[in-house]
């Protein structure tokens, strides 16, 4: 301790301080959050579950009585299937703060790598572990080379050319059709469920334990809001910075396989609407762009709304270039909704900014 | 000066003897003596360019310094790292805070030492967030600091609050077997009346925890609340080391403008 006088003087003043603080605020108040916040809040985080419970309404309605049957949802579920995969790999990307544009690249060497080994004879199983194998490599190659200071997103659309290149090569400027191998996770059906409404079920349950569950997911997340006070908490960043486009990767290249399941065909063709289409599933689930935030489940309903959406109106015999109007005008709507939610939050938080934080009495 | 050098009871947490930093032919510092006790609360004063930051860049083993020894608990140290500062139970908290908005005040507190599950969970790597949770409540509570409910995220706090967190975190970081060292860089730069006050309340109880404290501010006002003694740097050399309750303000802004002569160098300046 410091001289007498000086501490006895100090604590006085600090306890004056702490009598003058609580003593004058409502005790508990600082710890409710008010009502408001909440429910704003709620719409923020789940707004996206109670749209998509009101399409299905709106369609159930509109398109009765064809669209509210077990055979349309699993049609549903199947055609958001695609999407979905591509869209937790541009997800998780974004969420650890990475924009990862290689994705189609990496789904079309995966595809072509396993399409060349099933032709030539190799088993089934060896054939996706390289696919997958494609993935990781390409996201350890696109984290080494980020970390060196270069943007990802001219780092990955090089890599994604790159691949793109590398996949024609592998098939000499043709396709792997006839995979028949494949079609147990392409088109087979399990108890009326084609195979990749599991494979979807399977990543996004997988993948949302591991962000909110682990160690390693909860410092991915972190590194992806704020890298230096990960690194500051003695943690390696650049280590979470890598698996980052590792778990991207992998997903892309799972994506890949399934597609080339579903189609019995590996193509070299890697195709940009993949990327947007997730993007935009990803944009509708709320994932800022700054990364840090977000979650699995609403990307993966975001992907289920695209697929409702284009259902919806292909019952009702409406052109599809409407689905995609409609997309674009939820997706820009649901960015207004965010920002002005936002908006309301912080003003309400501000309000309320000058409640005590101590309340334990000394 | 009278004492306020600290309680004679033994080494202090952190001591710097004729520490110098050259940048070619720059003197940032010229010959400092600095030293600060487990309990006490030291504020760093001087003007822009006075040597406070580079100081304490020497503290936090940002810098190698060009000159002088550097104690921890009376022994010896040579950081080549902040990482190593860090090991030797020397947290700095920087203006910026470095908190992560997204997740809540509990994961951000366990942020690099999480609980694991027990069990074959805990073998992949699954947290446990409950066990996490108290265990950060019980460390605010020794701090006497309640924030907000643990499950808070951190950008839904006001400034205030997210500075209580940041420096509880790194007060908890120290609060090891051995009490350890805090820097703090201008910690209520950036906040109100009220919530200055809450951070000076903590301030003052995380040095009644027994952590040394070294606070690098502009503001003399703060200094007057928390602070036990008072360095004051001008041009890289320590021109004024102080208990508080021995200077008055007045003598104060002579040291750090240079109007006062230097208790220690006679006639320069």
């Amino acid at each position: 301790m410091t001289s007498p006088a000086t501490s006895s003087a100090s604590t006085a003043g600090a306890t004056a301080t702490r009598a003058g603080g609580p003593g004058a605020a409502p005790p508990a108040a600082g710890h409710e959050m008010p009502r408001a916040v909440t429910a704003l809040v709620f719409l923020r985080d789940r707004g996206i579950f109670i749209l998509w419970g009101l399409l299905l309404v709106a369609f159930s309605l509109w398109c009765s009585p064809y669209f509210a049957t077990p055979d349309n949802a699993v049609l549903i579920a199947n055609a958001a299937a695609l999407t979905a995969v591509f869209a937790a790999g541009v997800g998780i990307g974004i969420m650890t703060g990475v924009l990862d544009l290689s994705l189609p690249g990496t789904a079309a060497i995966a595809s072509c790598v396993c399409g060349w080994l099933l032709t030539h004879g190799y088993p089934t199983a060896v054939g996706l572990l390289a696919g997958l194998a494609c993935g990781v490599a390409v996201g350890l190659f696109n984290g080494l080379v980020s970390l060196r200071g270069l943007n990802p997103i001219i780092v990955t659309i090089g890599t994604l050319s790159m691949l793109t290149g590398l996949a024609a090569v592998i098939a000499g400027g043709y396709t792997f059709p006839g995979l028949s191998q494949l079609t147990f996770m392409g088109t087979q059906r399990y108890l009326g469920v084609p195979a990749p409404v599991y494979l979807v079920a399977v990543v996004f349950v997988v993948g949302t334990v591991f962000l909110t569950r682990t160690r390693e997911g909860i410092r991915l997340m972190a590194v992806g809001g704020n890298a230096e006070a990960v690194r500051r908490s003695g943690i390696h960043s650049p280590r979470y910075q890598v698996l980052g486009f590792v778990v991207s990767g992998i997903l892309a290249a799972i994506g890949g396989l399934v597609a080339t399941a579903v189609t019995t065909e590996a193509n070299p063709q890697a195709s940009p609407a993949i990327i947007f289409n997730a993007l935009t599933a990803v944009a509708l689930a709320g994932v800022a762009l700054t990364g840090g935030r977000g979650s699995l489940p609403r990307v993966l309903v975001g992907a289920l709304i695209l697929a409702t959406i284009s259902n919806g109106l292909t019952i009702r015999g409406i052109q599809p270039y409407w689905a995609t109007v409609w997309t674009g005008v939820l997706l820009v709507g649901a960015l207004l909704l965010e920002r002005a939610v936002q908006t309301a939050v912080s003003e309400r938080l501000v309000a309320t900014a000058n409640l005590s934080v101590h309340t334990k009495k000394v | 000066m009278t004492t306020g050098t600290g309680s004679g009871a033994g080494t202090p947490a952190l001591e710097l003897t004729g520490v110098e930093m050259h940048y070619g032919f720059v003197r940032a510092l010229d010959d400092i003596d600095f030293r600060v006790h487990p309990g006490e609360v030291v504020g760093l004063l001087g003007d822009n360019g006075a040597g406070k930051s580079t100081l304490l860049k020497v503290m936090s083993g940002a810098h190698r310094p060009s000159g002088g020894t550097l104690r921890v608990h009376g022994e010896e140290k040579v950081f080549h790292a902040p990482s190593d500062a860090a090991g030797a139970g020397i947290q700095m908290v920087y203006q910026d805070l470095a908190l992560v908005d997204a997740q809540d005040i509990s994961t951000n507190l366990n942020l690099g030492r999480e609980i694991l599950r027990r069990g074959p969970l805990g073998w992949l790597g699954f947290v446990d967030h409950r066990a996490m949770r108290k265990r950060s409540e019980a460390e605010l509570d020794r701090l006497g600091v309640r924030t907000a409910p643990m499950t808070r995220p951190v950008e839904m706090l006001s400034g205030g609050q997210r500075q209580v967190v940041a420096l509880a975190r790194s007060a908890i970081r120290v609060s090891g077997a051995s009490n350890g060292i805090l820097l703090l860089d201008e910690p209520t730069a950036a906040l109100g009346y009220e919530q200055t006050k809450q951070v000076e309340a903590l301030i003052r109880q995380m040095a009644d925890n027994g952590i040394a404290i070294v606070l690098v501010t502009h503001n003399l006002p703060l200094c007057y609340q928390v602070a036990d003694r008072v360095v004051v740097l001008n041009r890289g050399r320590k021109v004024a080391d102080v208990a508080m309750s021995d200077t008055e303000p007045d003598h104060v802004v002579g040291w750090i403008t240079g109007a006062r002569p230097s208790q220690f160098h006679a006639a320069s300046a």
